[in-house]
């Protein structure tokens, strides 16, 4: 189990490496989209605000969420901060992602793009 | 005789079947299709299993290749592994070699690929041979991967590139369901109208377009000028959809049997049972001199 600071923590781990990736801003720059990030197991939530290719995030619910990524916080901290691919426990259930299939199909993608080795 | 079946997750509109002879020896073969029904796909290869020469799959990629790595798609690794006795085949092998040969083909027989022309390949993971070929050729070549599998308007301009993006992509990508990979079943036969309307400018931009056909229709916009489209799977309603759409040249990397060019797969499978050989046994060469065995060369239609 994770903390509502360590989901953070990850957050922001996952900002930079996103703000140092070129080629990744300009591959969203048509991609303005609302991340919402919940915990299941504490109190938690974060809102990752993706526009014309800059993205940015903070503690708390803003906005109308396009996406919502629902996990466990160990999972949500390991997988922000790259330690584990969402692939995985997306297919066996224990990451949920409300949204449509090319949204998240799309996320998929910035992780793995982030975070791919 | 012998008989090679190809179980395609595609629509079973395409079904089809042929008796033909290649290299002296007789082949029934045909294609059915199981409208994007993965389990169905799954219990008519055990049923085939060990009553057919070979089994092509089709609709469905196993390998993909970016560079010299290979990559195997999880859904397509459980259809070949559901056949114990009969081998089955997804045309990769053959993919890598009959395409490239194909384009080695059209620079040298034909005025179709000038260097410097624009080509826009589709997807290119999924035909890497084809890739490298029209790279090592000097053709100005988009990979449109990323553009119509994701929807990222990203246009992949190199090989290197190419691979650098699949290699932190395709490990975990080969893990999805097939479907959110690729147009399986009812969307094939119908276009995403979304990305026709966002992306068709790639299609208009370039001269010659190229990939798997599938992924060629479902994003091809209307009001094409003379395009050459190179292919592998087509049909007669096919040619129609290429015309109707201003497409001016088609050339298909299979040769056509009774109107239609089968997939890679199919011809992988016809191939396999000639050489008598295990799949991974296979080189390159054994192809190409099969190939040439067996005049196969590509066919070039004006629309």
């Amino acid at each position: 189990m994770a903390t509502h600071g360590e989901i953070t923590e990850s957050l922001q781990a996952f900002h930079k490496s996103y703000q140092e990736n070129e080629r990744l801003k300009v591959m969203n720059k048509d991609w303005n989209r609302t991340v919402l990030v919940i915990a299941n197991d504490v109190e938690s939530t974060h809102t990752l605000v993706l526009k014309e290719g800059e993205l940015s995030f903070q503690e708390g619910r803003q906005g109308d969420p396009d996406l919502t990524v629902i996990s466990d916080s160990g999972i949500l901290s390991d997988m922000f901060f790259g330690d584990i691919t969402p692939t995985e426990p997306y297919l066996n259930g224990t990451l949920k992602i409300i949204g449509s299939e090319d949204d998240i199909m799309r996320l998929d993608f910035i992780t793995l793009l982030i975070w791919g080795e | 005789m012998k008989k090679v079946v190809s179980v395609s997750l595609g629509s079973s509109k395409r079904d089809h079947k042929v008796i033909t002879n290649m290299a002296g020896q007789e082949f029934e073969i045909s294609r059915l299709g199981t409208d994007g029904d993965y389990g169905r796909a799954l219990s008519m290869i055990e049923e085939l299993d060990g009553n057919v020469d070979a089994i092509g799959l089709g609709g469905i990629d196993v390998y993909l290749y970016a560079g010299d790595t290979r990559y195997a798609i999880n859904d397509g690794l459980k259809l070949m592994d559901a056949a114990k006795k009969t081998p089955v085949v997804d045309g990769s092998g053959l993919k890598n070699t009959l395409e490239r040969e194909t384009v080695y083909y059209l620079r040298k027989n034909t005025g179709l690929l000038p260097s410097g022309c624009k080509v826009l390949m589709v997807s290119a993971v999924d035909r890497f041979g084809m890739a490298d070929a029209l790279t090592e050729l000097g053709c100005d070549v988009t990979f449109g991967d990323l553009i119509f599998t994701t929807g990222i308007p990203y246009p992949i301009k190199s090989v290197a590139e190419l691979a650098d993006i699949a290699r932190r992509i395709l490990p975990e990508m080969v893990k999805m369901p097939f479907h959110m990979l690729y147009p399986t079943g009812a969307k094939q036969d119908s276009q995403d109208e979304g990305k026709v309307q966002k992306f068709g400018h790639y299609y208009h931009e370039s001269q010659v377009i190229a990939g798997d056909y599938h992924l060629v229709k479902r994003y091809m916009p209307g009001g094409l000028n003379g395009q050459l489209v190179i292919t592998n799977t087509t049909t007669r309603e096919d040619l129609l959809f290429l015309k109707d759409r201003g497409a001016g040249v088609l050339v298909t990397t299979t040769p056509e049997l009774e109107g239609r060019s089968f997939g890679t797969n199919v011809m992988e499978a016809v191939m396999l049972v000639l050489l008598g050989k295990a799949w991974n046994d296979i080189k390159p060469e054994d192809y190409l001199s099969l190939i040439d065995r067996l005049n196969m060369k590509p066919r070039v239609l004006e629309l």
